[in-house]
């Protein structure tokens, strides 16, 4: 898998097309927004999304798990999508993650998504720091550097004529966005008031992610 | 004297007031009245201004009459358009007042208000005037059956227009419901004139079925545009003509310019207006403009308070402009049908003909436009083809019935199986859409919990719905017609119209383009509302709005090659199409009524194949990816194609040697599903199919994106189940919609089938003259949204390189 290398606070990380973050240095594989389970939380508004959104996210964790064998999966939030997510695991999937916990920690940083719900094998963080990163779920008064999840980043792209919305990975000198992991999870402009909130819109490096490359604008 | 039994009309009510307007019955509403009173389903076909509309309700009013102060529904009327139910009503409304005849009729659409719609739910008047959706709207209320228990007739007007889609799918369930309240409705057709009359028949009647036919022996009298400039190679603009449609146009007292798209409808408005010397009143008229700038266009219209108006096909229904002098019809008129509706817009009087002029905007038009006018002297009409059908619109249905209240699953099916589209419906397909409402009908099940209907434990057949709140989401997603997502363009605080979010998507703050006929600045984007100023800028784009591209019907298309083929009378045409045939003909060849010339020659470092199918722009746009396709497997290394309704153009790197090993059947039925997948038209119509079966929920205009309210794009969904669940009755819904609709696959087969021993392979030099036209439409890009994307991403990253790079030198 191809792979966009991004420095941020001095450090060497690689963005995958597969929207997942790879810290080199300490072997830490970063995802964030899944939204597990967020199929079956619709259908209880009678809005029926075909229901196998958690069996293809999880494949596509345990793939990348596979491939990179990293010490630690860290989570950015939003692991699930509501109380009801939970139903969308089977005993499969438990047995399934339990087989992987035994060589990589999963650190589950709480997203708003999450409430209090715990998941066998999954050790839970309101926030997490390891030297001078904070992982978080949404940013906060710090002067470390932050990695966070909750904004489903996208960006607009006109060029030539034609405009597209991209999913993308996005950071300024000290606030790293992750794209969403998930599969019927939307996305939010990065000029968009909710994101230029937190995220100044200056000196922002944005990467779009394309089919099988993660592009530099 | 026995003539009250030759005509029985002289003693209906109706008589009196035929006699004051001096009117006399015409032959064939004396028939219909006497075929629907012995008890007949009938379908009456007569042309516009032969009293269609009064034939419909001669039966009604007699009974009504008879009956004496009936009181409830007696007579439903359905129009396909909301203007034009609000017609029949003052038509209705000027014999019934005049007589003083004690008989309450109403109009409801999606325009009558609710106060309104409550009241005739309390107090049903004689004669309701509604839409299919209303109708839909209607049996979805759990008092449904006592509103309609007394139904006697169902009247449908412009029955030809409810024949080959998907409002004619819900139309037919929802009759054979009413016929199920009132088991002695009767069902009463009306329709302009077609050819395959049959096929209407038994599509709408079950009882003791008739036709009822008159056909108007006067003909119009059309002809072909003449002008001193050069038609076009290629174009649908008909720039080179305008000061000539100027000039007709100040001839009659008053035209309607019709056009093939809005696009084009506002280009031809600005050039007009740009030459407007006479100060006349020019007005524009589509589908995407606000319904009060259209009902003023419509009202002046009828009033003669304008010169001039250029429509699209929104103009091309019903409502009587008497006074319209004269069509112009600009570009390829596509049908035969399509052509005589507008031409029959102009001088609705019987005995006299109708007048129009042609204009073709290219040197192919010219030709289509002879045929035209040959066919119609032939009264030689397009074949409408009944369609089967579809699986979505029976989803729809069952949510409708389930909204009315409990339903047994049998006896629904046993109903929807009497419609004429669904005859060949399987249960086993019916049980699949019973699901899909149910829960979405997917194999992998997890949430009982959260059923929208649910079986009965003590009869398994029953089914409920779980929750009456349900039924407001159904009432929002009503109906067959899907249009992409709009957004509103407002002028200061008026609302102008609708325009295609991808349209503005592709505008920066500051861009100009024409809409309503004005030049206007794009200015900001919110909440669904674009907001626009007025601007002098004379650089603007046209919105091009896409789908309603219309194929040329197979009719014409044999019409086309028929005429081409004619040489003898080629001295006839203007000298620049004579000369440009003549030349075709020494240097290369006119293809027989059933050949297909394929040309092939050099150009540019590239070689170019060129196939003359005349299949219309579906079939061809089809056969020109599975080209590609076949092009790939030979090596020749093609780079693509251009289609359009004649011909296909296809340029590859090497020289096509084995044309004839390729463009055989073999070609569809070794690449089609490959085709399909790898397009976005099945995706595209599985957004149309989730949409019509409720699956998700349609987006309507001025519903504003909440951060909750995430409104989920299908294609996500297809994407998912694609993967996970290939047999889902949606996606085979949706591919049967693709094999119908969007690639024309049974015209295909049909050429493909015979094609091998036709054709006519000849090896020039360079590109020969009828190849100018298709050549130079050459410039489209035939890249996927998937490549395209890629493309823009790679193209930008190289430029933004190249400048990191120049720059790190300086």
């Amino acid at each position: 898998m191809y792979y966009q290398l991004i420095n941020f606070g001095n450090e060497e990380f690689h963005a995958y097309p597969n929207k997942s973050l790879y810290w080199k240095r300490l072997n830490t594989l970063i995802i964030s927004d899944l939204h597990l389970g967020k199929s079956i939380s619709y259908a209880k508004n009678k809005q029926f999304l075909p229901p196998y959104d958690t069996k293809e996210i999880l494949n596509k964790i345990f793939v990348s798990l596979d491939k990179i064998q990293p010490s630690n999966l860290i989570i950015v939030g939003d692991l699930l999508h509501d109380v009801f997510s939970t139903l969308s695991l089977k005993d499969q999937d438990h047995k399934n993650i339990a087989q992987y916990t035994k060589n990589t920690d999963f650190i589950w940083i709480k997203g708003n998504h999450d409430k209090n719900i715990q998941i066998e094998g999954f050790k839970n963080f309101i926030n997490h720091k390891i030297d001078k990163f904070l992982f978080t779920h949404k940013p906060i008064e710090t002067s470390l550097f932050q990695i966070c999840g909750h904004y489903h980043p996208k960006v607009k792209i006109s060029h030539r004529g034609k405009t597209i919305f991209k999913t993308c990975f996005v950071h300024n000198e000290k606030i790293f966005i992750l794209p969403s992991f998930g599969i019927l999870t939307g996305g939010l402009d990065i000029h968009s008031k909710q994101i230029s909130d937190v995220l100044d819109k200056n000196n922002l490096s944005i990467y779009p992610v394309g089919q099988d490359k993660v592009y530099k604008l | 004297m026995n003539i009250n039994k030759s005509n029985p009309l002289l003693l209906h009510p109706l008589n009196k007031w035929m006699k004051k307007k001096k009117w006399s019955w015409f032959p064939h509403q004396i028939e219909t009245f006497h075929h629907v009173r012995t008890g007949s389903d009938i379908v009456v076909f007569a042309p516009t201004g032969a009293g269609k509309t009064l034939t419909g309700f001669i039966n009604p009013i007699d009974d009504l009459i008879k009956l004496k102060k009936f009181k409830g529904l007696h007579t439903l009327y359905i129009s396909p358009l909301k203007s034009l139910a609000n017609d029949i009503v003052r038509n209705l409304e000027k014999p019934i007042k005049e007589l003083d005849l004690n008989i309450s009729f109403q109009v409801r659409t999606g325009d009558t208000t609710p106060y309104k719609k409550q009241k005739q739910k309390q107090k049903p008047p004689n004669i309701l005037i509604t839409t299919p959706e209303s109708l839909a709207l209607l049996n979805s209320y759990e008092n449904a059956k006592e509103f309609f228990h007394n139904l006697k007739y169902i009247i449908i007007d412009e029955i030809h227009t409810f024949l080959d889609n998907k409002r004619a799918d819900l139309l037919s369930l929802n009759i054979e419901r009413l016929q199920t309240f009132s088991p002695n409705l009767q069902r009463i057709g009306l329709s302009a004139t077609l050819k395959n009359k049959q096929d209407a028949k038994k599509w709408l009647c079950r009882k003791k079925p008739k036709i009822v036919s008159y056909e108007n022996s006067v003909l119009p009298k059309i002809k072909i545009l003449e002008s001193k400039e050069r038609i076009p190679w290629s174009g649908h603009m008909a720039t080179y003509s305008i000061n000539r449609i100027y000039t007709e146009i100040i001839k009659s007292k008053l035209t309607i310019i019709f056009v093939n798209t809005r696009a084009q409808a506002e280009y031809m408005f600005k050039n007009l207006w740009l030459i407007n010397k006479k100060k006349l009143k020019i007005a524009v008229h589509h589908g995407s403009l606000e319904k009060n700038l259209r009902l003023k266009v419509e009202n002046n219209l009828s009033k003669g308070l304008v010169d001039c108006v250029v429509a699209t096909s929104s103009l091309e229904l019903g409502l009587d402009y008497g006074d319209v002098e004269k069509i112009i019809q600009v570009g390829a008129p596509k049908g035969i049908n399509r052509l005589l509706q507008r031409v029959g817009r102009s001088n609705h009087n019987l005995n006299t003909p109708s007048k129009a002029i042609l204009v073709p905007t290219n040197r192919f038009e010219f030709i289509e436009a002879k045929a035209a006018i040959e066919e119609i002297k032939k009264n030689n009409l397009d074949k409408i083809d009944l369609k089967e059908g579809s699986f979505d619109v029976v989803a729809q249905h069952i949510f409708a019935t389930a909204c009315a209240g409990q339903f047994d699953i049998n006896d629904l099916y046993k109903e929807i199986i009497k419609a004429y589209p669904y005859k060949k419906l399987k249960l086993n397909d019916f049980k699949q859409l019973i699901n899909l409402i149910e829960d979405g009908g997917y194999v992998l099940k997890n949430y009982d919990q959260f059923k929208r209907i649910f079986q009965l434990r003590e009869n398994k057949n029953i089914y409920k719905l779980v929750n009456r709140r349900e039924t407001r989401k159904y009432r929002m997603n009503v109906g067959t017609i899907i249009e992409n997502p709009m957004l509103k363009i407002k002028l200061g605080t008026k609302t102008l119209g609708n325009i295609e979010e991808i349209f503005i998507q592709n505008l920066s703050q500051g861009d100009s383009f024409i809409f309503a006929g004005q030049v206007l600045e794009f200015q900001s984007m919110k909440n669904n509302l674009v907001q626009v100023k007025r601007s002098k800028s004379l650089i603007s784009k046209i919105p091009s709005y896409s789908g309603g591209r219309m194929p040329l019907s197979t009719n014409l298309a044999n019409s086309v090659r028929a005429l081409l083929a004619k040489s003898n009378i080629w001295d006839l045409y203007p000298e620049q199409i004579t000369e440009w045939l003549k030349r075709q003909k020494n240097i290369s060849k006119i293809p027989k009524k059933d050949e297909y010339l394929v040309e092939q020659f050099p150009r540019k470092k590239n070689f170019y194949t060129v196939i003359y199918t005349f299949a219309g722009w579906h079939a061809n746009q089809t056969l020109g990816f599975l080209l590609l396709r076949g092009f790939k497997e030979f090596n020749y290394k093609p780079l693509g194609f251009v289609a359009n309704d004649y011909a296909i153009v296809l340029w590859s790197l090497k020289e096509v040697k084995e044309i004839k090993k390729i463009l055989n059947l073999g070609l569809l039925d070794k690449h089609l599903d490959n085709y399909l997948e790898e397009t976005s038209i099945v995706k595209r119509l599985f957004r149309d199919n989730a949409i019509i079966s409720c699956l998700i929920e349609r987006r309507l205009p001025g519903m504003e994106k909440t951060g909750k309210q995430v409104l989920f794009s299908s294609d996500l969904i297809y994407t998912v189940l694609k993967k996970n669940e290939p047999d889902h009755i949606l996606l085979k819904s949706s591919y049967e919609d693709a094999k119908k609709n969007m690639i024309d696959y049974d015209r295909l087969r049909e050429i493909l089938k015979k094609i091998d021993k036709k054709i006519i392979l000849k090896k020039l030099t360079s590109i020969s003259p009828l190849a100018v036209p298709i050549i130079l439409e050459i410039n489209r890009e035939n890249l996927s949204k998937k490549e395209t994307d890629e493309y823009i991403l790679e193209d930008l990253e190289n430029e933004i390189l190249k400048e990191a790079n120049v720059l790190s030198i300086n």
